[in-house]
């Protein structure tokens, strides 16, 4: 926990190296078709981290991220075709999408529960409602012609170049996320999720440290948002909806909450299997509405399932199958202590071993 | 170091705690006992601030507390070992310790995430005072054990060791010996001891009336939210009014049997 670095945090190093690589190099072999899915899914694992960092470590539910991920991209978007330059833009998204996060938490941050998940969800359309009546932001119709995002004269040319903006958003809202979590607030955050008052007590600010976590999260859609606005080229409250935002919690919940990888799983697993059941509803001689009625599906089949099955979600099932793979493994090598090593390692696979692992 | 006057908070109209003042000095360790329902956890509310008093003023180091938030209440030194196991799930026993040092260090949101100068060494620190802390109460070897996967006497010591790693002047302690074996008991009662003689204000709520009267200076007997006497343990033990109430108790203990 405290910068000592054990194998097991090494492990997970050497990992998270392979995995920034393989993802950086993805985009060198996909098709345009492939890199708008290779995007899509990244800027929905940043808008995701910041929820699980909501959901998963602060216990704060919000059902209204697709509000702030359409404050980040019509940010960006209005400032882009009013003939600022494109950057400023993409650095105005997170940040009027995490003032927004302000304003929004100091009412509503005092609910709980339910109560807070309607309350978020009542905020996102009303702000949907609102661009729609605004002429000035394209009512329903939505803006387009944004240029593309760009430094001076130099310009991002192809999806390729939009895809590693978005691997770029990741990396570092994840590194943001895991220096949060493994800190001093971070601490003070989790604490809060169980029992606010003994988190007071302990000297935790616990009103803002929710206000904190919630801009933050909202600037971290707010960027997702902007850059989303960029690579598409068009905004239009359409792109927002309520489905939005309740993807954005399923993916964090069939990832993992409370874990750093989580938000990645969890996006990459939906993205994927949502575009295999549309190109699936798409064949002929199925129903035009059967990519939609597909879709609906997978939000309810993943979220029973994964809640049945998996409640801690795909990241801490999958790395509790390696730990227990590895110690059978220890245990083979070892005649000497197969049986009381593989007695232990069942016992870890029905329930969770006692002490603890350090956290993801 | 703390004084209350005419402090009263109502649930509804009913005094949970009326018209009560105290005045705990500097290094005294106050007993605080009476039968159930007399307004003893109600009390520690008001003086760590999770309620506001109906009417009275709590005055802590020459100051009012007044409109003072929790946590600023344990950034000035006041701590809480709750009546329940309130500890945070999902986070090891030393983590849990962990969060009681925020009372003490200021590191925020933006030094964490940008791994800004000074953060590390504060991080270091939190992790000294929290080992220490754990060792304080003789749990080293659980400290990443998850919290809520402790036993229930491991759980209050725990919340002791919490309470510990934010170095407090004052400190209260809502009944930290209910659902401790005798040894665990003992234990506690020495740790207590060594606090008290370390110089920490402390007021401690307990039902094992003997513990109580082993440790404290003095103590002070509440029954209906009132003050109906305080001493030292000997003056309380043999006073008629408190006698009459445990009595009383007792009887309505046996006739709800
Ligand atoms: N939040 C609340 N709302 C309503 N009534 C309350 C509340 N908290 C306490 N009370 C009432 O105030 C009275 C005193 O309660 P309190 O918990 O302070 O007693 P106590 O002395 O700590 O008792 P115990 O020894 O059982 O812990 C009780 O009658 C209780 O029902
Ligand atoms: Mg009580």
């Amino acid at each position: 926990m405290t910068g000592r670095l054990t194998s097991a945090r090494l492990v997970g190093a050497g990992a998270a190296a392979v995995v920034a690589v393989v993802t950086a190099l993805l985009p060198l072999f996909l098709d345009s078709s492939q890199l708008t899915v290779y995007t899509e899914l990244l800027l929905s694992a940043v808008v995701t981290t910041g929820v699980s960092l909501l959901l998963g470590y602060a216990g704060q539910i919000s059902l209204g991220h697709g509000g702030f991920y359409a404050a980040g991209a019509y940010t960006a978007a209005l400032m882009a075709t009013h003939g600022m330059p494109s950057l400023l833009g993409l650095a105005c998204a997170p940040l009027v999408a995490g003032l927004l996060g302000l304003l929004v938490g100091m009412p509503l941050l005092r609910l709980r529960g339910h109560y807070l998940a309607f309350a978020t969800l009542a905020f996102q359309l009303i702000l949907l409602a609102v661009i729609g009546q605004q002429s000035s932001m394209g009512g329903d119709i939505g803006l387009s012609g944004i240029p593309a995002l760009g430094i001076g004269s130099r310009h991002i040319s192809d999806f390729r170049g939009y895809a590693w903006v978005a691997w770029l958003a990741l990396v570092a809202v994840m590194i943001l996320t895991r220096n949060i979590v493994r800190s001093r607030p971070g601490r003070g955050l989790r604490a809060l999720a169980t029992s606010e008052m003994a988190a007071s007590s302990s000297g935790v600010p616990v009103g803002r440290y929710k206000l904190v976590v919630f801009s933050l999260s909202a600037a971290f859609a707010g960027l997702a948002g902007g850059i989303f606005a960029f690579f598409i080229a068009y905004v239009a409250p359409g792109s927002f909806g309520v489905l939005v935002s309740f993807q954005f919690v399923v993916m964090a919940v069939v990832g993992g909450l409370g874990t750093l990888w989580g938000p990645l799983v969890g996006a990459a697993t939906i993205t994927l299997l949502l575009q295999w059941l549309n190109d699936l509803g798409a064949r002929p001689g199925m129903p035009d509405y059967a990519p939609q009625v597909f879709s609906y599906a997978v939000y309810a089949l993943l979220l029973v399932l994964v809640v049945l099955f998996l409640p801690r979600g795909l990241v801490p099932a999958g790395t509790d199958a390696l730990r227990l793979l590895a110690r059978r493994r220890l245990a083979r090598a070892q005649p000497g202590a197969d049986a009381a090593g593989a007695a232990d390692a069942t016992g870890a696979g029905v329930e969770e071993p006692v002490p603890s692992p350090q956290r993801q | 170091m703390l004084t209350t006057e005419n402090l009263a908070r109502s649930f509804g109209g009913v005094f949970a705690v009326n018209d009560v003042s105290i005045s705990v000095p500097k290094g005294e360790l106050r007993g605080i006992i009476g039968p159930n329902g007399a307004g003893k956890s109600t009390l520690f509310n008001l003086i760590s601030g999770h309620l506001a008093p109906t009417r009275g003023e709590i005055t802590y180091v020459g100051r009012s507390l007044a409109g003072t938030a929790p946590h600023r209440r344990a950034r000035e030194g006041v701590a809480i070992v709750f009546q329940g196991a309130r500890l945070f799930h999902g986070m090891t026993a030393l983590e849990n310790v962990m969060v009681g040092a925020h009372a003490r260090t200021s590191h925020g949101f933006a030094s964490a995430a940008l791994r800004l100068p000074g953060h590390r060494r504060e991080e270091r620190l939190i992790a000294e005072r929290a080992k220490e802390a754990l060792e304080q109460v003789g749990m080293s070897d659980f400290a990443d054990v998850y919290a809520e996967s402790l036993p229930l006497g491991q759980q209050r010591r725990l919340q002791v060791a919490r309470a510990l790693c934010g170095q407090p002047e004052l400190l209260l302690l809502d009944e930290p010996a209910s659902g401790l074996r005798l040894g665990e008991r003992q234990i506690l009662a020495d740790l207590l001891r060594d606090l008290h003689e370390k110089g920490i204000t402390m007021l401690l709520v307990e039902h094992d009336v003997s513990m109580v009267m082993s440790l404290a200076d003095r103590i002070t007997v509440l029954d209906l939210g009132t003050v109906i006497a305080e001493g030292t343990p000997d003056a309380v033990s043999r006073d008629p009014r408190v006698i009459a109430a445990y009595l009383g108790q007792e009887s309505s203990d046996a006739a709800s049997r």
